[in-house]
């Protein structure tokens, strides 16, 4: 790792640890620093402080971490898989499909509204199925053009299909607003202990891809030529990606923006495109930014809460325009 | 591999390559039929012929990066059907024709991924794996160049840095596709002497070369190739004749060597009522 490198890591490290230590102390009630070290350490005696941190803020911030990361490294392999700097979770339809999925549940059937990550996780997952089987399979399957024009047509066909459902129960569409925009909700554990299977293994199987996607890096034939097998890879990778970002939708709604520009961002600051580098520190990367960002939306006009979505979208867009022309 | 069933074991003996009677077909138009090749230790094996006589579909086909539809492929004895990826990744590296630059990459990076087949997933570089890529580095010519970025490479120095991603590899054989295609006058003898160094080296080299007056000066035996599949075989001077030219390439010329020098003596315009004068 150059010098460089090692700053941006150790920045984003010192960023994470403050947006942490931010996300449990503010809100609605501010509680001191030295108080939250304590409560987390088992110090503090129990009370109300000791609820709000342990109970409301403390599974609401490692939700902001783990979708935060999640996006950041679906987008990294995404944009290794595909060799594209545009792709994101949409290209593959994952966010068309748990968009479409969370909208039938909070239209259709409102009072089953805790299945909603599930309606999210499974029609993401279902979207990037069917890219899969139309990008990937037959004698001229996996090549990068059809995997994603296969994934721009899924995502429209379960974009209409959102609009539909919002055109026929117009007065039902406010509910869905905040699904659609992200943002994150302080439910305690209940929905993380539905969902880390699935996180789980899309960590698991993004640190196996990052070597092969080196490979990919210096093109196909060579990647052939270290005996793995280019469209394995893409496929393997672009799974990872659909299962954390369907995961990550499940638990806060279509968060846009992290998976696209965290990627890009952490090539910029680190100058390398090595997957080795990339794909953790973009995990370091979205991490640090959700959280910063949900403490944001819930503090700046509490006790109202707004969506994260627009808050990371200020927070990154400068830094990104910013390291965008700074470079070459 | 310990870990794994143990397959059948490498004969020392048996060629590095042996392919007989290879096929290849694609979307049902047979490209490729009836090729043999034949690569030892030590040696520099040119395959030429003109534009779409199979060169490059036989090297793919030979190396396992396109499927074959007919015939054997045996490396170091074993049958190519039967190599696990990272196996095959120790027995051959393949250098192909058109070097993919991507931006944000070293030098030292890319040998780094190219010594990656030895490792397990996840798995670190030992010291064995650093003496190699340093190694690969000094044997193609590249020591010196390991923080320089890829993207402000001359095309030259990129092709090095190809033989010493594949060098890395660790493998008996080096596979490349018209390594000298785009290159100048000074960065092809470059990349000659290069080959040919690495072949004093012990290593087998299988080149694709289109320049016959460069497949004559640095290769050890030639493989022609007409029409999807391989016609002719032998040392540079003893297969390249006016008439064996004559009938593949259709251009009367003559094949010189004169002082370690070579060059093709071609009739470019004769025969062409319109160009004849």
């Amino acid at each position: 790792m150059t010098s460089r490198q090692i700053a941006v890591l150790i920045s984003l490290l010192v960023a994470l640890a403050a947006a942490i230590v931010a996300s449990l102390a503010l809100g609605a009630v501010n509680i001191p620093f030295a108080q939250v070290v304590d409560i987390l350490l088992g110090r503090d005696a129990p009370g109300p402080s000791a609820q709000i941190v342990e109970v409301l803020r403390l599974p609401r911030t490692v939700e902001a971490m783990l979708v935060g990361a999640a996006l950041g490294v679906a987008g990294a392999l995404l944009q290794g898989a595909l060799g594209n700097p545009l792709a994101s979770p949409d290209v593959i339809g994952v966010t068309g499909g748990a968009g479409f999925g969370a909208v039938l549940i909070i239209i259709l059937y409102p009072e089953s509204i805790a299945l909603l990550p599930v309606g999210a996780l499974a029609f993401g997952l279902l979207a990037a199925a069917m890219v899969f089987v139309i990008g990937f399979t037959g004698p001229t399957g996996g090549g990068i053009g059809r995997v994603i024009l296969a994934g721009i047509a899924i995502a429209s066909l379960f974009a209409a299909g959102t609009a539909a459902l919002m055109a026929a129960y117009p007065d039902r569409v406010p509910s869905a607003i905040f699904f659609l925009v992200g943002g994150l909700t302080s439910t305690g554990w209940e929905t993380l202990k539905q969902l880390w299977p699935y996180f789980t293994f899309g960590f698991v199987l993004a640190a196996f891809m990052i070597r092969p996607l080196d490979r990919l890096l210096l093109g196909d034939d060579v990647a052939a030529s270290l005996g793995s097998k280019p469209r394995t890879i893409r496929l393997l990778s672009a799974l990872a990606a659909a299962v954390l970002a369907s995961a990550a939708a499940a638990v806060a709604g279509l968060v846009a923006f992290i998976g696209l520009v965290i990627p890009h961002v952490v090539r910029l600051a680190g100058g390398t495109n090595n997957h080795t580098y990339v794909v953790p520190v973009s995990a370091l990367g979205g991490a640090a930014l959700l959280v910063a960002a949900d403490t944001l939306a819930r503090t700046i006009r509490a006790p109202i809460e707004m969506p994260v979505g627009p808050f990371l979208v200020v927070l990154g867009v400068p830094l990104f325009l910013w390291l965008l022309r700074k470079a070459v | 591999m310990a870990l794994r069933r143990p397959s059948q074991p490498p004969d020392p003996d048996a060629p590095l390559v042996e392919a007989r009677g290879v096929g290849v077909t694609i979307g049902g138009t047979g490209i490729l039929h009836d090729a043999d090749l034949t690569l030892v230790p030590g040696e520099l094996l040119a395959i030429i012929g003109p534009n779409g006589a199979g060169k490059s579909t036989f090297a793919r086909a030979i190396c396992g990066l396109q499927k074959a539809s007919a015939g054997t492929v045996k490396w170091s004895g074993r049958d190519l059907s039967g190599l696990k990826g990272r196996e095959l990744a120790r027995l051959r590296a393949f250098v192909p024709q058109r070097a993919q630059v991507p931006n944000g990459v070293t030098v030292a990076d890319a040998v780094r991924i190219g010594r990656s087949a030895h490792l397990k997933p996840l798995q670190g570089f030992s010291a064995d794996d650093r003496d190699a890529i340093s190694s690969s580095l000094k044997r193609a010519r590249m020591d010196g160049f390991e923080d320089r970025l890829l993207s402000t490479l001359s095309g030259g120095e990129m092709q090095r840095v190809q033989v010493a991603v594949g060098l890395a590899q660790g493998a008996p054989v080096l596979v490349a596709d018209e390594p000298t295609a785009q290159l100048d006058l000074g960065a092809t003898a470059a990349v000659s002497k290069m080959l040919r160094r690495l072949v004093s080296e012990g290593l087998g080299v299988l080149l694709i070369v289109h320049d016959l007056a460069l497949a004559a000066a640095v290769a050890d035996r030639l493989i022609v190739m007409s029409e999807g599949t391989t016609i002719a075989t032998g040392a540079p001077l003893e297969v390249l004749t006016s008439q064996l030219i004559s009938e593949v390439w259709g251009v009367e010329a003559e094949l010189v060597r004169h002082q370690g020098r070579s060059g093709l003596h071609v009739e470019w315009l004769e025969g062409d009522p319109a160009g004849g004068r």
